[in-house]
């Protein structure tokens, strides 16, 4: 009786370990296949916006992600698609680790966006870079949300006067304004 | 989190970029080959419309499911077990069976030419469904072009079509045919790269020349966020241009026009014409003290900068017999407002702000000048018509500008640089061609305002000399002989600026 117990136990660990993998390397906001059943949860093609190898300009990658429920949850679904970089061609610019923590939405299209610590902490560059991740940012944001005009960027709740002390942050940008 | 937290750390060590062995003659060949055809004023074309391939399976064309959703904005909803795809943008909806020829729009059912098929696991749908989708303002419009065999997407702020353009003796009248004149704004309004937006994209084509007589030099188009853009370059003889947004007609027209008047807009200043007097000049060695800038392989940014400004200082003493004023002259910080504080008040006729790049895990190499937008002009006309109408007029208020009634426009004080918006970038050209033809490009030039040059009253750049993150660019000015000819070629830079030929 007791290796019975022991067994099933350890078959119980086992599948609960298995199940863990299972789900653990599937990223969250990835494409579902047509072919697997998404009638609860739908699949959305969105176009993210990275860093041109030769620091010129934004190449633009259409993905597809699991639509979010609300606009918050849209907004950190794109930052975390920026976060993991690009699949083809381009560089991520976007500094390792940033996150959102809050984002507002004004009746007059201006979006204030709460990145993590991280966003300025884990700047490395000179003014092309610092350039490149915020026209990335603002540019996938506008091309997503058309409700959006405008973004304000903050840090940890705190307002930026610059990320790397080339561009001003401390006035909202026009996402029309980063071609 | 506090404050401390999110300012994080100030200096930021790059990885190097991994370094491209050739051999040094055939990379400078190269180099000259990619320099040649690289037009470095202007920024790269940007992205047409969104299109999606079309194939044809039994002579009749198909979509791609997974594209018409892109194209659609829709999100997409499988059910596996009947084989019925969703689309929904908004509120409208699209359902598709495998293998059925019929499908539902919103509550319409439609009879397509030819079954939905399923291939290589994404549905494909007969390119009729494209006309069958309702038209109205919440659904992107979609266009089948058999010629490309492409379906085109036409975003809610429509097309603009072919320029029609007219010349008077005084007048010259430029006029796009758009579904959303309301969305044409000026973006810049400089003589040379007169700029001007469109929320739609461009459907027409531009005329191959343009009349002699005329007061338009050339108009091409640019890169654009969405919509689409022109720069035109404009007769000197231009007194004032007026933007009329013709609503009802669905027309935006751009008239130029020799004589001033009280309908007309100005131009950005440009100061006088013939040789600049250039008695101050302020150098600005960017960083300094606890940061230190990009950081790599042991160089740091704060003390090439300071190197530089050193360098510098007595080439332009001897080209311009100028007083050259440092902000710092050894390794400490100094915030911004501390930076145009001392340009301001030596009265700096110029300034340049002395940077030098890094992006990591890119070929990105050479030189890039920062210079403030031609947004600004001294005088606008009366109440609507002021800043190219609505539009722009909530642009320019958005960005803190404040658009009174009568001929006043009020800049807000950090935006001061965009008064010498002209000659900034006249200065940004001079300069970068110089470095382009001293072999230190390629070089690429942004019109934005930049950090240090907030609240500068003076013409002004901000210049990234080279990269450091490129091997070839660092092991060049980090010896004293490569950083002495990048002084130089700055030093003829701004003397041909000075000369404004």
């Amino acid at each position: 009786m007791k290796r019975v117990w022991i067994g099933g136990l350890t078959a119980a660990v086992l599948a609960s370990a298995l199940w863990y993998w299972a789900g653990r390397d599937r990223p969250a906001g990835s494409l579902a296949p047509v072919g697997a059943d998404s009638a609860s949860t739908g699949v959305r093609a969105v176009r993210l916006y990275f860093g041109a190898a030769n620091g010129d300009s934004l190449v633009g990658e259409p993905r597809e992600m699991l639509e979010a429920p609300s606009l918050h949850d849209r907004v950190v679904g794109l930052v975390a698609e920026l976060d993991r970089g690009p699949r083809r061609r381009g560089v991520a610019v976007l500094p390792a680790g940033t996150s959102v923590l809050h984002v507002y939405l004004d009746d007059r299209g201006l979006m204030t966006l709460d990145l993590s610590g991280a966003f300025r902490r884990g700047f490395r560059g000179g003014s092309t870079a610092e350039y490149l991740a915020v026209a990335s940012l603002v540019r996938s944001l506008g091309a997503n949300l058309p409700e959006v005009k405008r973004v304000l960027i903050v840090c940890a709740g705190w307002p930026i006067a610059t990320l790397g002390g080339h561009l001003p942050l401390d006035q909202p940008l026009d996402v029309s304004d980063w071609p | 989190m506090n404050e401390e937290d999110c300012k994080g750390g100030r200096s930021r060590d790059v990885p190097e970029t991994p370094r491209l062995r050739i051999p040094r003659a055939v990379g400078l060949a190269l180099v000259a080959l990619l320099g040649l055809g690289a037009d470095w004023r202007t920024p790269p074309p940007g992205e047409g419309p969104e299109t999606a391939p079309v194939r044809r399976l039994d002579g009749t064309p198909y979509l791609g499911v997974n594209d018409l959703a892109r194209l659609m904005d829709a999100t997409k909803f499988w059910r596996a077990d009947v084989r019925k795809l969703v689309l929904r943008s908004g509120a409208h909806s699209v359902a598709l069976t495998a293998d059925n020829p019929f499908v539902i729009v919103d509550d319409l059912t439609v009879w397509l030419p030819a079954p939905v098929r399923s291939m290589g696991g994404e549905l494909q749908v007969p390119v009729a469904l494209v006309d069958t989708l309702p038209s109205d303002s919440a659904l992107a419009r979609l266009i089948f072009d058999p010629r490309r065999d492409q379906v085109v997407v036409l975003p809610a702020s429509g097309g603009v079509g072919s320029p029609r353009l007219s010349t008077t003796r005084e007048r010259t009248r430029v006029s796009f045919p758009a579904d959303r004149p309301e969305e044409a704004v000026v973006v810049a309004r400089s003589r040379a790269h007169f700029r001007l937006r469109f929320g739609g994209i461009f459907l027409g084509v531009l005329p191959d020349s343009l009349p002699a007589a005329g007061l338009l030099r050339s108009i091409r188009p640019i890169a654009a966020a969405g919509g689409c853009a022109f720069e035109y370059a404009i007769d000197p003889a231009a007194a004032g241009f007026r933007l009329i947004q013709d609503v009802a007609g669905r027309g935006v027209v751009l008239e130029l026009s020799r004589l001033p008047g009280e309908d007309l807009e100005d131009f950005a200043p440009e100061g006088p014409a013939g040789p600049r007097s250039i008695r101050v000049v302020v150098l600005d060695p960017g960083h300094g003290g606890s940061d230190a800038g990009v950081v790599v392989g042991g160089v740091a940014e704060k003390n090439l900068a300071l190197a530089l400004a050193q360098r510098l200082r007595p080439e332009l003493e001897r080209r311009l017999a100028a007083r050259v004023v440092l902000t710092r002259g050894d390794d400490r910080e100094v915030s911004a407002e501390k930076r145009a504080e001392v340009a301001n008040r030596v009265r700096a006729d110029l300034v340049l702000a002395l940077h030098f790049d890094g992006f990591a895990e890119s070929r990105a190499h050479g030189a890039t000048a920062y210079c403030p937008p031609a947004t600004f002009a001294e005088a606008g006309s009366s109440e609507g018509s002021a800043f190219g109408g609505d539009g722009e007029r909530a642009s320019r208020e958005a960005r803190g500008g404040f658009v009174g009634p009568g001929r006043l426009a009020v800049l807000p004080w950090r935006d001061v640089g965009s008064r010498y918006a002209v000659q900034s970038r006249a200065l940004a050209e001079a300069v970068l061609s110089t470095l382009e033809l001293r072999g230190q490009g390629p070089t690429r030039l942004r019109e934005r305002l930049p950090y240090d040059l907030l609240g500068v009253n003076a013409p002004g750049i901000l210049l990234e000399c080279a990269t450091l993150t490129a091997g070839e660019d660092r092991e060049r000015v980090t010896q004293a002989e490569g950083l002495r000819q990048l002084a130089v070629a700055i030093a003829d830079g701004v003397a041909a600026y000075r000369r404004n030929e």
